[in-house]
C-alpha cells in the first residue's frame, strides 16, 4: 500500500472512535503543555538574562576581584590567610566577613598590561542620606555609573560618560523629595551627604581629647555635604541588579571623590573590592581569554561577562529541568495510554485486519497502518498541548508581566521551530508506543481473524 | 486451469489428530463456477483457506495458471493474493463507517492500482449501488451490503473469487438475487468463481459440484462442458 492511503486510512480509523483518540492525545497534550510553557518561560528568563546583560554590562570589560568568594569560587571551609588588604564587606544579613581587596597597586598593575585600555574600580556607596530643601532625609547609596549600562529614561537625557556632579535618579525618589513629576526634577540640584571617617589628621595635631562628651563627638565624625545637579530619572528598571533598583548613578570621578570622603583614615581608604578591566579589541575571546589568563597568573580572580551570564542562567537550567522533568514524566505516563487504546484498537478491528490480510495487504503495511494511528495520537495530542499552552501564555503574559513588574519584558517567549520540534518529538514517542500493538496486528492469522464475529 | 493435487491437511498432534482434508484431487477449468458443498466440519473452509493460500497444506499442490501457489513467498504471495484473487463471506465484511467508496477502493489500495475512481465506479455500477458511492455502508441493506462485498471482490479484476456461504445472511429472494448477479459477473468478467456452500439448491447451479465428507470427495459433478 501507499504511504498516502495508509495516513488517510489510518486517520479515518481514529475519526471512528473519537473520544477515545481525544481521551489518549489529550493524556499526550497535558506533557506537551508543561513542556511548551518549560520552552517558553526559559525563552522568556534567557532573553530576560541577556537583556540585564547587555543593560548592565559592556562585553568587552572584565570584573576583576582579589577575594575568589567576591565572584563566588572561594571555598569557605579553609581558613584564609592574612592579607594586608584585607577589609570587610557587609554581607547578607549583616554579617561581615574579612575579604582581600584591590588597592590602588594592583590597579595600577592591571593599568599596566598591554591588552587593557583602562581600568574602572567599581564603587558602591553608602550615602548618610539625600535630600534637598523643603524634603525629607532619604537614605540612599550610590554608584559609579558604567557607560555600558542603559536605563530606562523618563525625564532628561543621560550624557556619557556622565558629567562630574550629575546624578541620574531613581524614579521613587521625584515624589519624596518634593518633585511634582519626573520633568520638574531635571536640571534641579540634591544634596548627597556622605559620613566622613574619624579625621585622624586632627587627632594627630590636637592629640586624643580626655574630655568624653569630645571623644564621642570625634566619634561621630561630620558630613560632607555635595550638591548634585539631576541629569535625568529613571525609570523602575526591570533589568538591573537584583538589589540595586534605588541606586543612584553618579560619575566613577565623583563617586571615588566621596569614597575617600567616607573612607579616608580607615583600613579601607582606596580599597576596592572590584574593578571592571576593559579589554582592547574585546569582542575576540581570545583577546578577553589572554587577559583573563594574565590576571589569573598574578593572582586576582576575574569574570568575563560570558562568565557572569553562564552563572545567570545556570539557575534557569536547573528550574527548567525541574519542569521538563515533569513534563517528561506526563509523556511517558501517556505512552501507556497509546499502548492501552492501540491495542483496543487492534481488538475491534480483527475482523478487518483479517479481510486485509486476505485481500493480500502486506503484514509491513498493516503495521504501518497502526503505527501511523499512534503518529497521529502523539500529533493530536502535541498540537493540542502546545496550542493550548500557547493561548494560555499569550492571555497571560501580560499578567505576569505586570505582577512581576517586567516592563516591556515578557516572560513567556513561543517560538514555534521550538514548538514543532516538540511536536515531532512527541509523535516519535507516540509511534515507539504504538510498535507492539502494531506487531500484535501485523502477526494475526487471518483465517482466525475472519472467523470472529 | 486450477489443479488441486493430493491436498492433505491435518490438525493437532498424535492423540488428537483431526485429519481436514484427506487426499483431495480435482482440477477445473478456467471460467467455470464450482460449488464445494459439504456439512460443517467436511472441510469445505479448509479446502477454500488452501486453495487461496491463507493457509498451507501438509501435503499436495494447489497449481493456478500454472504456478505453484505454496512456493510463492511473503511478498510474491501477497502480491498474488491481491490482484488475482478476491473474498466474499457470509457477513459481508464490509466497514460500516466507511462509504461505499471507501470500501470497494480498499484491494486498489492494496494492490497500488491506478485510475481508482473509474474502477471503483464501474464495480458500483455492475452490482447496481452506484448511487450509493457516499453512503456509509451501515446505511445498506443486507442485500445491499453483500453487492458492495461482490463490487470490492470484482473492482480489481481477479481470475478467481473465492465466496464463502455468500447468502448465508440473507432471505432467500435477496439471495437468489446475489447469485443471479454473481452469476452474470462470472459470465463477463470471465473469472473462476467457487461457493462454498451448503445449500443444495445453489450448488445445483454451478456447472461444477464438488462433495466434501470428512475431508473427502465423496462425490465430483460436471454438469455440462465449459466453453472458453
Amino acid at each position: 500500500m501507499r504511504i498516502i492511503d495508509i495516513t488517510r486510512r489510518s486517520a479515518r480509523n481514529l475519526k471512528q472512535a473519537k473520544a477515545r483518540t481525544l481521551l489518549t492525545a489529550l493524556a499526550i497534550g497535558v506533557g506537551a503543555f508543561a513542556l511548551t510553557l518549560t520552552l517558553a518561560a526559559s525563552n522568556g528568563a534567557q532573553s530576560f538574562v541577556n537583556r540585564v546583560i547587555s543593560d548592565n554590562f559592556d562585553p568587552t570589560e572584565i570584573i576583576v576581584a582579589k577575594d575568589e568568594s567576591i565572584l563566588g569560587r572561594g571555598d569557605t571551609n579553609k581558613p584564609k590567610e592574612y592579607d594586608e588588604s584585607f577589609g570587610s564587606a557587609v554581607v547578607n544579613s549583616g554579617a561581615s566577613v574579612q575579604i582581600k581587596q584591590l588597592t590602588d597597586k594592583d590597579i595600577q598593575k592591571i593599568r599596566q598590561y598591554p591588552e587593557v585600555s583602562q581600568v574602572r574600580e567599581g564603587v558602591t556607596l553608602t550615602l548618610e542620606y539625600i535630600t534637598r530643601p523643603g524634603a525629607k532625609k532619604y537614605v540612599a547609596n550610590a554608584i559609579d555609573f558604567s557607560p555600558a549600562q542603559n536605563p530606562e529614561v523618563v525625564a532628561g537625557a543621560i550624557v556619557k560618560p556622565l558629567s562630574d556632579k550629575t546624578v541620574l535618579l531613581p524614579e521613587a525618589y521625584v515624589s519624596s523629595l518634593g518633585f511634582k513629576n519626573p520633568q520638574d526634577a531635571v536640571g534641579k540640584s540634591i544634596t548627597l551627604a556622605v559620613r566622613k571617617s574619624i579625621d585622624i589628621a586632627s587627632i594627630l595635631q590636637n592629640g586624643i581629647p580626655s574630655n568624653t562628651n569630645d571623644i564621642q563627638e570625634l566619634a561621630k565624625s561630620s558630613s560632607a555635604l555635595e550638591q548634585f545637579k539631576i541629569a535625568a530619572v529613571l525609570k523602575k528598571p526591570t533589568t538591573s541588579q537584583p538589589g540595586t533598583e534605588l541606586y543612584l548613578f553618579i560619575s566613577n570621578k565623583d563617586a571615588k571623590a566621596l569614597n575617600d570622603i567616607a573612607k579616608i583614615g580607615t583600613n579601607q581608604y582606596r580599597k576596592y573590592t572590584y574593578a571592571y578591566a576593559r579589554v582592547k579589541n574585546g569582542e575576540n575571546k581570545a583577546n578577553i581569554a589572554t587577559v583573563q589568563a594574565r590576571l589569573k597568573k598574578d593572582g586576582y580572580t576575574s569574570q568575563s561577562v560570558e562568565e557572569t551570564q553562564k552563572f545567570l542562567t545556570q539557575i534557569i537550567d536547573v528550574l527548567k529541568a525541574i519542569v521538563a522533568a515533569f513534563g517528561f514524566i506526563a509523556v511517558i505516563a501517556s505512552v501507556f495510554g497509546v499502548v492501552n487504546t492501540m491495542y483496543i484498537s487492534v481488538l475491534q478491528r480483527t475482523r478487518e485486519i483479517g479481510l486485509m490480510k486476505a485481500l493480500g495487504t502486506r503484514r509491513k503495511d498493516i503495521s504501518r497502518l497502526f503505527r501511523f494511528e499512534a503518529a497521529w495520537i502523539g500529533f493530536l495530542g502535541g498540537a493540542i498541548g502546545s496550542l493550548a499552552a500557547f493561548l494560555l501564555g499569550t492571555v497571560l503574559n501580560p499578567w505576569i508581566t505586570k505582577r512581576l513588574d517586567l516592563g516591556t519584558q515578557k516572560l513567556l517567549i513561543f517560538d514555534l521551530k521550538q514548538i514543532s520540534i516538540l511536536i515531532v518529538l512527541l509523535v516519535l514517542v507516540a509511534i515507539f508506543a504504538g510498535l507492539l500493538p502494531a506487531r500484535k496486528a501485523a502477526k494475526l492469522d487471518p483465517i482466525e481473524a475472519l472467523r470472529t464475529e | 486451469m486450477i489443479e488441486v493435487k493430493h491436498i492433505s491437511k491435518t490438525y493437532g498432534k498424535k492423540d488428537s489428530l483431526l485429519t481436514a482434508l484427506d487426499n483431495v484431487s480435482f482440477s477445473i477449468p478456467e471460467g467455470s463456477t464450482v460449488a464445494i458443498i459439504g456439512k460443517s466440519g467436511s472441510g469445505k473452509s479448509t479446502l477454500m483457506h488452501i486453495m487461496s493460500g491463507l493457509d498451507h497444506p501438509n501435503d499436495g499442490q494447489i497449481v493456478i495458471a500454472g504456478k505453484v501457489l505454496h512456493d510463492l513467498k511473503g511478498k510474491a504471495m501477497d502480491s498474488f493474493r491481491a490482484t488475482e484473487m478476491s473474498f466474499i463471506f457470509q457477513s459481508f465484511f464490509v466497514e460500516a463507517n466507511q462509504t461505499c467508496f471507501q470500501n470497494v477502493s480498499l484491494p486498489l489500495e492494496i494492490s497500488e492500482l491506478k485510475q481508482r475512481k473509474t474502477k471503483v465506479i464501474e464495480a458500483l455500477e455492475a452490482v447496481e449501488l452506484l448511487d450509493k458511492i457516499n453512503a456509509k455502508a451501515s446505511e445498506l441493506s443486507g442485500g445491499q451490503k453483500q453487492r458492495l462485498a461482490i463490487a470490492r471482490a470484482i473492482v480489481n479484476k481477479p481470475q478467481l473469487i473465492f465466496a464463502d456461504e455468500p447468502t448465508g445472511n440473507l432471505d432467500s429472494v435477496t439471495g437468489d438475487k446475489i447469485i443471479d448477479l454473481l452469476f452474470k459477473l462470472n459470465k463477463t468478467n470471465k473469472n473462476t468463481l467457487i461457493i462454498v456452500t451448503h445449500d443444495d439448491e445453489l450448488a445445483a447451479k454451478c456447472q461444477i459440484r464438488i462433495t466434501l465428507k470428512d475431508g473427502k470427495i465423496i462425490d465430483f459433478k460436471q454438469r455440462k462442458k465449459v466453453s472458453k
